[in-house]
């Protein structure tokens, strides 16, 4: 009983195709499964799962976020023109200067949202251009290299917690980003099963007006939810660019395409675009898979394009999994609106 | 305040409320007993949810004062009334139906405790306190999706259970019930009441009222139209036509129907031996041109679902369906309106019309070939016409063709719906239970209708829980039994005194349930 429960959600679908999926690359390719990749997989899936976490909020409070990545890119880039007109170089400094911009944006966002009742995915879409558009007048675009960027953010971005040599002498570490990734994912865990306002969140996704009924205020969580989402973007906004040492606002991978492919991702993961249900274990194992396909094609002698062909299938795949269960027992019970 | 009032614990008294223009309440007086079962009846927009909503804070009462538990109030608001152990369970259920029966049941007391952080061991306990007192074994972790609707119902009272509540409002808690669990829900209902709790029930089933009401107060319009209490409700059959009488304001005979005049002896339907497991099996029936053909039985025993199949919804496993000489297989809606079958269903909101569109898309939307060119560009002068004709025709109440059918009354909603099917010339027009919801001043005027549609040589399968308006409608009716035609009652046979009773006996009569599911 509990096994079959256990198959009618999609995180299970998803770590079995993940599982097979490791297996086949290893097996092709030794490099995959070394300690080393495993290490630059963790860096790299840090970013996508901080945004995820964000993403999947809004998609269980039944709203759809497109903004999130002009959001980081806007308040990284606010923050280090700031420590760089003052001379701060310091890394607390960046992430509370670019969380206080995220979170304004994210204001922004929940008051279009709530005042006019505008639905979110159009209310999103807009005010992700207005933001691309008042970047470029306000604060420029100009690229910043890695010469010129704040050194504590450089130095943030190459920190290891550890390191190891191996046997023929190379050396590598796991990257200390595990670190505010791990604290934000359990601080999301926290708030979505153990307070009032995660729990908020899911009634409200499930019902907009049973939620009110039940004397929830909608307002004071869709303000706290937006905040907070355009504050996880910030985080990893200043990650990203710590990672990558330069920036080019609009040029940076971020903007026009991350969304989808993140949004993507934590439906893989099980969370309902129709709201109202989304678990963390699902959304870290949706983004894992978009990682590792992303990233590891190349050792399967696939050229990295294909990885958009098989995070769509895998989508799709998951999308049919849960679909099909779920009209067989309507049809069982012969509902058919 | 009158010594008498004393022992009530909600007297409301003078209650007006107005919406701009429009009186919804002209003065309405409204009192419950400590323990008692208080039926509140009317017709659509007498003002019964109007009241309620004032009673539980929602509204405020424009002139009037209500008195809860000895306190008075002329204001009241949401927070107040729910501190007097007002609680309310809507028609939707209001439950969050991808979240945890526990969690749906202790939700309003864990946001009324105001909790920033949840401890779900309380959640569990409060959780089961609530189905402990009800008597009740449920799956705290199952979702509110995997649940049946009257095991939901009893959800939404665990809910209010959980609030402490004095007075329970239940908006027509049992429309989507079987017969099993209504009488389940009945019976939960009158234990609580013998726990000293005060339930409001608001029904239109006059069966239901009958059975379960200590006292009725019924509105018309907007005021007190009348009352029923223990002595008058004794007398069944005269309690009913007084309750009719107090809601309309007038007595209501429905017209036999009779089709001497086109019977033909065409038969246009022949089903045989069909058979769909578990839902209904060996099925034998005929329907003429122009005859109504009643089919009753409770929710569940077959007569939906074997609607459902000929509409080719259901596809049955065995058996055979005639259709004008021609053998017909039903699998989808498309090929059995191409052998001009046409089904109008009971969810009539959600699948009998576009809530969201006009009357004259609503038409339109079935009679495209009609009122486009050669080119299939739909004519709008065409469209128009046509809505304005199906409008006269029905004779439905709206201010034109361009409302919202949402802005319609059951009854008018119900017109637009079965104008729309006549349209398609159908030789077979199925109508599922299609009065439910509707004001019974409208029903005669569906009824006429459809003996009109009859007398047009369309063969007409009537599928209705209301006995009265088979009798009145049906020349024959076939009653359903846990999967079976027990009994088709003949012309003659319809036409008898006590036929009532026995058809109500046969849908009664216990089959043994297979495979019920308890949780």
């Amino acid at each position: 009983m509990k096994l079959k429960q256990l198959f009618k959600t999609t995180q299970i679908y998803v770590l079995i195709i993940l599982i097979v999926y490791c297996v086949l690359v290893s097996v092709v390719s030794p490099q995959f499964a070394t300690l080393e990749n495993m290490f630059d997989i963790v860096r790299n899936i840090s970013v996508s799962l901080i945004f995820a976490m964000g993403v999947m909020l809004v998609l269980i409070s039944d709203g759809i976020d497109v903004s999130f990545a002009i959001v980081a890119v806007f308040s990284a880039y606010a923050a280090i023109l700031v420590m760089k007109s003052t001379g701060i170089n310091n890394l607390l400094f960046a992430f509370v200067m670019a969380s206080a911009v995220g979170a304004l944006l994210g204001l922004f966002n929940a008051l279009i949202i709530h005042l006019f009742q505008i639905p979110t995915f159009i209310a999103t879409l807009g005010t992700q251009t207005m933001f691309i558009g008042l970047l470029a007048c306000t604060l420029g675009t100009t690229t910043i290299k890695t010469p010129q960027m704040p050194t504590c953010l450089v130095e943030f971005g190459a920190t290891k917690i550890f390191t190891i040599v191996d046997e023929s002498g190379k050396t590598f570490g796991l990257y200390i980003y595990i670190i505010p990734t791990a604290l934000i994912v359990g601080f999301t865990a926290f708030l979505l099963y153990k307070t009032k306002f995660g729990r908020s969140l899911v009634a409200m996704g499930n019902s907009k007006e049973a939620a009110r009924r039940a004397g929830y205020n909608l307002f004071k969580t869709r303000v706290i939810l937006y905040m907070l989402v355009g504050i996880y973007a910030a985080i990893a906004g200043v990650m990203y660019v710590a990672q990558v040492a330069w920036i080019a606002p609009l040029i940076n991978n971020l903007v026009g395409t991350i969304e989808l492919t993140i949004i993507a991702s934590v439906v893989i993961g099980g969370t309902q675009l129709t709201g109202g249900y989304g678990t963390i274990v699902g959304t870290i194992l949706g983004v894992i898979l978009m990682r590792i396909f992303s990233s590891t094609l190349i050792f399967l002698g696939l050229s990295s394009s294909w990885s958009d062909f098989f995070l769509g299938a895998v989508m799709v795949i998951c999308i049919i999994i849960t679909s099909i269960s779920r009209n067989r027992t309507r049809k069982k019970l012969l509902i058919f609106d | 305040m009158a010594e008498k009032d004393k022992s009530k614990v909600l007297c409301a008294r003078g209650i007006v409320k107005n919406f701009g223009g429009v009186r919804a309440l002209k003065g309405v007086d409204f009192e419950v007993e400590h323990s008692e079962i208080h039926c509140l009846c009317g017709e659509n927009g007498c003002g019964k949810s109007t009241l309620i909503k004032v009673i539980s804070g929602v509204h405020e009462a424009d002139e009037g004062t209500i008195l809860l538990n000895g306190n008075s109030y002329t204001k009241l608001n949401v927070r107040q009334s729910i501190n007097e152990g007002i609680q309310v369970i809507y028609q939707d259920l209001s439950l969050f139906s991808r979240m945890t029966v526990a969690e749906n049941i202790a939700i309003n007391k864990m946001v009324g405790l105001d909790k920033k952080i949840i401890s779900w061991k309380e959640v569990r306990r409060i959780a089961q306190e609530q189905l402990d007192r009800i008597g009740v074994a449920m799956n705290l972790k199952s979702t509110i999706e995997e649940l049946s609707i009257s095991n939901r119902q009893l959800v939404a009272i665990c809910r209010a259970l959980s609030m402490d509540a004095k007075i329970l409002f239940m908006d027509e808690p049992t429309t989507a019930l079987t017969h099993t669990e209504v009488e389940r829900l009945l019976a939960i209902v009158t234990n609580l009441k013998e726990k000293g709790m005060s339930i409001v029930f608001v029904s239109h089933k006059l069966d239901e009222v009958m059975k379960i009401a200590d006292r009725v107060t019924i509105f018309r319009d907007g005021s007190n139209a009348g009352k029923l209490d223990g002595k008058e409700l004794e007398n069944k059959a005269e309690a009913e036509k007084k309750l009719v009488y107090y809601m309309t304001g007038k007595d209501i005979e429905y017209s036999r129907y009779q089709n001497h005049e086109v019977k033909s002896n065409k038969t246009v339907l022949k089903v045989k031996d069909l058979t769909r497991i578990p839902h209904y099996e060996e099925i034998n029936l005929s329907l003429q041109e122009g005859e109504i053909l009643g089919i009753t039985g409770l929710l569940g025993s077959g007569r939906t679902e074997f609607a459902l199949s000929l509409f080719g919804l259901n596809k049955p496993d065995s058996g055979s369906i005639v259709v004008e000489g021609k053998e017909f297989t039903p699998d989808n809606p498309r090929k059995a309106i191409a052998n001009g079958i046409a089904l109008v269903p009971e969810e009539r909101q959600s699948q009998g019309v576009f809530m969201d569109r006009t009357i004259e898309d609503n038409i339109a939307s079935v009679a495209l070939n009609k009122i486009s060119d050669r080119f299939g560009v739909v004519q709008n002068k065409d469209s128009a016409k046509l809505a304005e004709d199906t409008i006269a025709l029905w004779n439905v109440k709206t201010s034109g063709k361009d409302a919202l059918v949402s802005q319609l009354s059951g009854g008018n909603q119900q017109k637009v719906a079965l104008g729309r099917w006549a349209l398609v010339n159908p030789r077979i027009l199925i109508l599922d239970s299609p009065t439910v919801g509707v004001d019974i001043g409208s029903k005669s005027e569906i009824y006429e209708k459809i003996q009109l549609l009859a007398k047009k040589n369309i063969g007409i399968i009537l599928i209705s829980d209301d006995i009265p308006e088979l009798l009145a409608n049906s020349n024959r009716i076939a009653v359903f039994n846990s999967g079976k035609i027990i009994k088709v009652f003949d012309e003659e046979e319809v036409e008898k005194d006590g036929v009532r009773q026995e058809i109500e006996e046969i849908i009664a009569i216990k089959v043994p349930e297979k495979g019920e599911n308890a949780s």
